[in-house]
């Protein structure tokens, strides 16, 4: 079974990602936030991320750039689930290594659709 | 009075940002407890539409499908066949009716037979008498005699033999009347009644059956309905994640409005960049907030609306279809087994038929028979007239009384090929009879009820199909009561999770007073106000730690005095755009 780590800072973002993969067939982990996601990222290995942009302690831009560096993480497809739209910030998460973006709410046949694609 | 709201205004400061805080803690709980419950219901209304599925599948069934021309179909092949042997029944009372016109000719025939019979006894008598009173002359007419002693005998006998057998098919024919009597208006009304029956149960099978394939179909997109519904507050809800960040926002921003403040009081002294800022701060919050109530009403209706609608689905109607179709179909499995103990019936008259109408050919046989026997009989007594004349004219007048004898055979022998005639007539109808009889019997053979047969196979396996359907129907539509009543029990709990909006609103309304009082205050005080805004400078000093795009939006349309109405829509929620 394919695993998927969540990173929110939000309980409910994070129990809606869990109940729209887990429904699809994946099994999910959570994260509370940056710190906790690239610990748990370290410690297990996962299939793809997905990760909010503003969070406590470390965001999501700089969670995205330690996991890259960690081993196996070079080409995990990493997704950003956040309430931002503008295009300065996406182009930033583009440059920090993510592989595509998801304006909070997220659709969730589109979300299991992209996971399916990528985790194939 | 100004120093006193000033007062006021901070503490209110203070007591708008403690209501805030609240209300981030109360829709946090709340939100997350929806999530929960949510995703709960989404599983259930899942497993609902899988249930709904399979006995939608079930009574799609092309076995179950085809009952109803089944039956039909059986209903006419079964009035073919009761209606055949009606027809061919009236044949057979024809055919009897025809008989007992026959079996009076033949009674008329074997009365004539025994007169002639006695007369050839009479002319044997008188025979011997004359042999005797010729004596060694007459000696040649002792054979004629004796022929004629034997010939009666032989007549007598074949007459008997004709009238027991005429009797005896009588009494046959009789009870082939009085069964026909009883039997052709029961078989006329049980066709009518098999008719009747299953035109009213088809009817009624029908509508049943309609509501067998239209209740799941409809009760399916009830539940399709409600878990879209689901999906969508799933999505709404998620919006959360956007209020949190905004309430946060302004409980920050109203920190600053605060801190901004130079004096915890009068107005007096402050700059008039000071005063801009502070009403166009609280002009922002309030819109934010406006916004934020707006968005918890989206999420509280289409919550309600979710409710509402699991409220109100009913798997009564899936439940209550399968005792019903059962019921019917055990009502046309009844007319099924009518339909079966009839053709038994028939087939047992059709034996009873059978039986008695092997008599006529019996009869038609004997006829014969006795048909042949008089030809050879007329044609002897046309030899010994023929000899007793030859005899009686060597003789002269002494055999003058032979001569009378020969005579009264010459008679005897045109009055028998009258009989012979008569007889041969009643020959002839009695195998045009015999001819109908075969038609009638063949009516009676195995196969009308072969096809009846098939009919009915099919029909039962249908039938079978069905009440498996129904039965399976029944036991879904049971398992989907109890996930709507759990669905049910849960919405109550979303009830008293959504009451928590309602608590915020109140207290989201509060501060709303609260800041409008304040900006009022500052607008009496200052008129002009509005005015003295560095839109760029404020929009850059509230909206720096703005994530969404609808904040912005909000702001934009503060600092402009208008209200923004551009609620964020989430009822599909985005996509993802890859990079």
């Amino acid at each position: 079974m394919k695993r998927i780590l969540t990173v929110d800072d939000s309980a409910s973002v994070r129990q809606m990602v869990c109940f729209t993969l887990q429904k699809a067939g994946y099994e999910v982990a959570e994260a509370v936030d940056g710190k906790d996601g690239i610990a748990k990222a370290g410690n297990g290995k996962f299939d793809l991320i997905i990760t909010d942009l503003n969070m406590p302690n470390i965001d999501g831009l700089q969670l995205i750039t330690a996991v890259r560096k960690l081993p196996g993480y070079s080409f995990v497809p990493i997704l950003m689930l956040s309430t931002e739209s503008q295009a300065e910030k996406k182009d930033a998460g583009r440059r920090a290594g993510a592989t595509g973006w998801i304006v909070k709410p997220f659709n969730a046949d589109q979300l299991v659709a992209v996971v399916q694609k990528l985790v194939k | 009075m100004s120093s006193e709201v000033s007062t006021m205004s901070s503490v209110g400061l203070e007591k708008a940002r403690g209501d805030l805080q609240w209300v981030l803690a109360a829709t946090e709980d709340a939100v997350n407890a929806l999530v929960a419950a949510f995703g709960e219901l989404a599983k259930d209304a899942n497993s609902i539409l899988h249930l709904a599925s399979t006995v939608i599948d079930c009574v799609e069934d092309e076995s179950v499908r085809s009952v109803l021309p089944n039956v039909q179909a059986l209903g006419g092949t079964a009035q073919q066949f009761v209606g055949e042997r009606l027809q061919a029944t009236s044949g057979v009372l024809d055919t009897v009716t025809t008989e007992t016109h026959l079996l009076r000719q033949l009674s008329r025939v074997t009365e004539s037979q025994a007169k002639i019979a006695l007369e050839i006894k009479i002319l044997n008598v008188h025979t011997k008498i004359e042999v005797a009173h010729l004596g060694t002359v007459g000696a040649g007419f002792e054979y004629l005699a004796r022929e004629l002693a034997e010939f009666s005998q032989s007549l007598a006998h074949s007459t008997d033999e004709l009238t027991g057998h005429t009797h005896h098919h009588k009494i046959a024919n009789e009870k082939t009347q009085s069964m026909l009597a009883v039997e052709v208006p029961h078989l006329r009304a049980e066709l009518e009644r098999v008719e009747l029956c299953l035109n009213d149960d088809l009817e009624v099978m029908s509508s049943g059956l309609n509501r067998l394939f239209s209740t799941p179909v409809l009760f399916k997109q009830s539940a399709e309905e409600i878990a879209e519904q689901i999906a969508g507050v799933v999505v709404a809800v998620q919006g959360h994640d956007i209020t949190r960040q905004q309430l946060e926002h302004v409980h920050e921003a109203l920190a600053v409005i605060s801190r901004k403040r130079p004096i915890d009081g009068d107005t007096e002294g402050w700059s008039d960049s000071d005063i801009a800022f502070s009403h166009a701060g609280l002009a922002i919050q309030i819109s934010q907030l406006a916004s934020i109530r707006t968005t918890i009403t989206e999420w509280a209706t289409q919550i309600r609306m979710c409710m509402g609608s699991i409220l109100r689905i009913s798997a009564s109607e899936l439940v209550g279809v399968g005792p019903l179709v059962l019921e019917q179909e055990q009502s046309m499995s009844f007319q099924l087994s009518h339909i079966d103990s009839l053709e038994r019936e028939c087939q047992s008259y059709g034996e009873k038929l059978r039986s008695t109408l092997e008599g006529i050919s019996n009869l038609s046989e004997l006829v014969k028979e006795h048909i042949q026997k008089s030809e050879s009989a007329r044609n002897r007594l046309r030899l010994l007239t023929f000899n007793s004349v030859v005899e009686a004219s060597h003789l002269g007048a002494k055999a003058d009384a032979i001569c009378v004898i020969a005579d009264g055979i010459a008679e005897v022998s045109v009055q028998w090929g009258k009989i012979s005639e008569q007889s041969r007539g009643a020959l002839q109808e009695i195998l045009g009879l015999s001819e109908k009889i075969n038609a009638v019997m063949a009516t009676f053979s195995q196969t009308g009820s072969k096809k009846l047969c098939e009919a009915q196979n099919q029909t039962k396996t249908g039938l079978d199909r069905l009440r498996s359907a129904a039965s399976f129907a029944l036991m879904q539509g049971k398992k989907i009561e109890t996930l709507t009543s759990v669905m049910r029990t849960k919405s109550n709990k979303i009830e008293r999770a959504s009451e928590l909006f309602d608590t915020c609103f109140v207290r989201i309304d509060a501060v709303v007073n609260e800041l409008e009082c304040m900006k009022l205050d500052l607008e009496s005080k200052h008129p002009g106000v509005r005015q003295r805004y560095d839109e760029s400078e404020i929009e850059r000093m509230f909206s720096a730690s703005y994530t969404t795009q609808a904040e912005r939006e909000v702001l934009r349309s503060a600092l402009n005095g208008t209200v923004f109405t551009g609620v964020p829509q989430y009822a599909t929620g985005n996509g993802v755009e890859l990079f």
